[in-house]
């Protein structure tokens, strides 16, 4: 599991960009080329690469060149869809259950300063 | 931690979290209850929730509707099955309120369950999904509507975690 949660954190951060969501997005479809991918956004292409750098480095996507053409598609390795889906779920609810344990414990030391116990000094 | 958790045995694409949670079980009780209180914690922000119904019964309808900063949204019917309380509540996505069939994007059934430990309380949330070949068979049918709510939500979190 501490496998998964340290490559679920680095997948986090890599689809945490909406450019990098959109990559991913368009290669949902099928393998493209470097320029086929970058075509569609108003962003000069060295920024391009670093978002697709970061995305390689999750493992999310994984690129290979053929000549002077670098084409790019998902990894089956880490955006294996099944295992995408379970590991989405699984960071969803989490962190849902973080979120839930934080609240009742605030909310538990707001119930404590209402009912002033005997042993409690007055303000 | 050694009792059984939410038997029937967990299967491979079955989530099991377990939490110690430094607060009595009737306050747990109480933020997962209260619709106001729960919409305070369900999803993660700058998301929001809003429930749509909460009846704390079996067959009653438990409906949230979590919106994202960039116009994103997740709509998620469903309907309880269980509820003991204090200690055990259990839904699903794949019935309505009324007990009315559905077919949700993601079925699964979840149950939480409360349980006294030393001065906190152990929360378990396990949560079933459905076998291989109807996620296949799923997926067929417009898994990736559902899986780009799972990105949008995943980058919600990835904001929330973010330093700073």
């Amino acid at each position: 599991m501490a496998n998964q949660a340290a490559l679920l954190t680095e997948v986090f951060y890599a689809l945490a960009d909406p450019t990098r969501r959109a990559i991913v997005g368009r290669l949902g479809r099928g393998p493209a080329s470097v320029s086929a991918l970058a075509a569609p956004f108003a962003m000069a292409l060295p920024s391009f690469m670093k978002h697709l750098s970061v995305l390689e480095k999750s493992g999310v996507i994984r690129s290979s060149k053929d000549g002077r053409v670098r084409t790019c598609e998902l990894s089956p390795k880490t955006l294996g869809r099944a295992e995408a889906w379970l590991a989405g779920q699984r960071a969803i609810w989490e962190a849902r259950t973080d979120r839930m344990s934080a609240f009742a414990e605030r909310l538990h030391q707001q119930e404590l300063e209402r009912e002033p116990g005997p042993q409690r000094p007055r303000r | 931690m050694s009792q059984d958790r939410n038997a029937p045995g967990a299967e491979p694409h079955d989530l099991v979290i377990d939490r110690l949670v430094r607060a009595p079980r009737p306050t747990l009780w109480r933020a997962w209850t209260d619709p106001e209180l729960l919409k305070e914690w369900w999803c993660p922000k700058p998301w929001t929730t809003e429930v749509r119904a909460f009846d704390l019964r079996p067959g009653g309808a438990f409906h949230t509707y979590l919106r994202g900063p960039d116009g994103g949204s997740s709509d998620n019917p469903g309907a309880f099955l269980e509820v003991v309380p204090q200690s055990r509540i259990a839904f699903t996505s794949m019935l309505l309120g009324g007990w009315r069939p559905a077919t949700p994007w993601m079925p699964f059934t979840a149950i939480v369950t409360l349980a006294d430990e030393g001065e906190g309380t152990r929360y378990v949330a396990k949560v079933m999904h459905a076998d291989q070949a109807s996620r296949d068979r799923h997926e067929e049918m417009g898994f990736f509507d559902g899986w780009n709510t799972c990105i949008d939500q995943l980058e919600a979190l990835a904001r929330e975690r973010a330093p700073g």
